[in-house]
């Protein structure tokens, strides 16, 4: 074609993108947040999309995985943890802000199998986790070098002390999730996942749950993160620890303080 | 200098990269003979199937085998019933996922080495009365040698790299199947892993580059051999 009459097409290609606007307001959140959360934030961030017409994008993995990558630089407005101690970790970097920072949730650890397999334990020190798994099987959860799960496994099973030997037949999954569904697939003979995980899922039985002191409370700390702090992001976290929100987290198994 | 843990992913590394490559060989020759030397129906679909872990995610490859070689799949179920052997979250499957995802590697090089072998040469062996077999082991066999050797090292490299493939099947299983990539991955989730990661690169790094220059040696003799016949 003529040379004028192709840059006429370029110059409306490069000019029509202008005209489209996307139907929501173009300041979505985005929001990093553990795995475990998944469920009942994906039906939070719904309603908050009826509500205020603002669309809210997820990366859900472990804590410690989201952690990491806040540290170097990913673009999340607002961070939910496991753990304290992975919110502490980013507070300690100046990367969260601190007034923004909330702990509405509360979780129980539970001890699950596969359906087929359903199994009753009583969790109280010295039980018997060689009867649940067998000869050679094996048991799930986050890794409990980084992930919470994993972390509140290891110290309630060292609360029980039966954690050197939970040891030896450890696999280490990336989340809590990806544990569940090792279990769910019946590769696992048994895993450690929080109650509301076992709940969400048909193809798991809850064996045990563990006493409440055997590890730290369980709690799932909201914050803003510094560099993106923005009225938008500040509003969907006022939005998750609002009224209709709890309904929704109490729904999915979480107490809510 | 090197923490137990991380000796213990080396070692198990290397392991796992050498049953890898050596218990593919068998089947690498024979593949890469129907290629290069056979006509048959269905040839370019073996061609392709081979082929796949080059070109399909690692975690897709990891998944499959999970579905079959798990003991809930097909395959895996009846190794576990019958013969009590279980691939899953040991070093035996962390071995077969790392044979699949190099297995390509090893099959081009054999098929390279192959076709550089003059026919001529076979030929006059033939000729001079020696059975098929005898022509392969005594003529083609020692030609390819250097080939092989040199598709061998570039395999045991990627197996040894692999980490798709490994977590999704086998999982993250310390002294079992936490190979090299799967300390990294872990360690660079882990608070103060930073340091520990970046030994382990650097260990990755050495080898890489050790099994290369390795496969570079070996690759000139093959084409000294090649100028000589």
């Amino acid at each position: 074609m003529q040379r004028s009459t192709f840059l006429r097409y370029l110059a409306a290609a490069c000019v029509l993108p202008l005209g489209a606007r996307p139907a929501l307001a173009s300041d979505e959140v985005t929001v990093f947040a553990a795995a475990s959360l998944q469920t009942a934030l994906e039906a939070i961030a719904r309603l908050y999309r009826e509500r205020s017409g603002r669309g809210v994008r997820f990366s859900f993995a472990a804590s410690s995985a989201l952690a990491r990558q806040i540290e170097h630089g990913a673009p999340a407005a607002v961070f939910a943890s496991a753990d304290e101690q992975w919110m502490d970790h980013l507070q300690a970097r100046g990367l969260i802000v601190p007034a923004t920072r909330t702990s509405l949730l509360g979780n129980r650890l539970v001890l699950v199998v596969p359906a087929a397999r359903a199994a009753s334990v009583d969790l109280r020190p010295g039980f018997d986790l060689a009867a649940v798994l067998g000869t050679d099987g094996r048991w799930v959860t986050g890794d409990p070098a980084a992930v919470p799960a994993g972390r509140y496994a290891q110290q309630a099973l060292s609360a029980l002390g039966v954690w050197p030997f939970a040891q030896t037949r450890l696999v280490r999954a990336e989340n809590v999730r990806v544990a569940l569904a090792l279990v769910e697939r019946g590769e696992a003979a048994a895993g450690i996942v929080y109650a509301t995980d076992a709940r969400a899922s048909t193809r798991v039985r809850v064996a045990g749950v563990f006493p409440a002191d055997s590890h730290a409370p369980i709690s799932y700390p909201f914050a803003v993160v510094a560099r993106h702090d923005s009225a938008a992001a500040r509003d969907f976290l006022r939005f998750v620890g609002g009224d209709e929100a709890r309904q929704i987290w109490r729904g999915h198994g979480f107490s809510v303080r | 200098m090197l923490s137990a843990l991380e000796v213990e992913a080396l070692r198990l590394s290397l392991q796992v990269a050498l049953v890898a490559v050596t218990c593919s060989l068998p089947l690498a020759v024979g593949v890469a003979w129907l290629l290069a030397r056979c006509e048959f129906p269905g040839k370019t679909l073996l061609d392709a199937l081979v082929h796949l872990p080059l070109v399909l995610p690692p975690v897709v490859i990891g998944y499959f085998l999970l579905l079959t070689f798990g003991t809930q799949g097909p395959i895996g179920g009846w190794l576990h019933e019958t013969l009590g052997v279980r691939l899953i979250f040991t070093r035996w499957g962390a071995a077969l996922a790392a044979a699949v995802m190099s297995f390509p590697l090893v099959v081009r090089a054999i098929r390279l080495a192959l076709e550089a072998v003059d026919s001529g040469l076979e030929s006059a062996a033939r000729t001079l009365g020696a059975s098929r077999l005898d022509v392969f082991l005594t003529v083609t066999l020692p030609l390819m040698l250097p080939g092989i050797v040199a598709g061998c090292i570039v395999a045991f490299a990627a197996a040894l790299g692999d980490f798709g493939a490994t977590i999704t099947f086998v999982g993250n299983v310390q002294g079992e199947t936490q190979t090299l990539s799967l300390a990294i991955y872990s360690l660079t989730q882990t608070p103060d892993g930073d340091a520990a990661a970046l030994r382990l690169v650097l260990i990755s790094l050495v080898l890489a580059v050790g099994a290369l220059y390795a496969s570079e040696l070996a690759a000139r003799r093959v084409r000294r051999y090649v100028g000589r016949a």
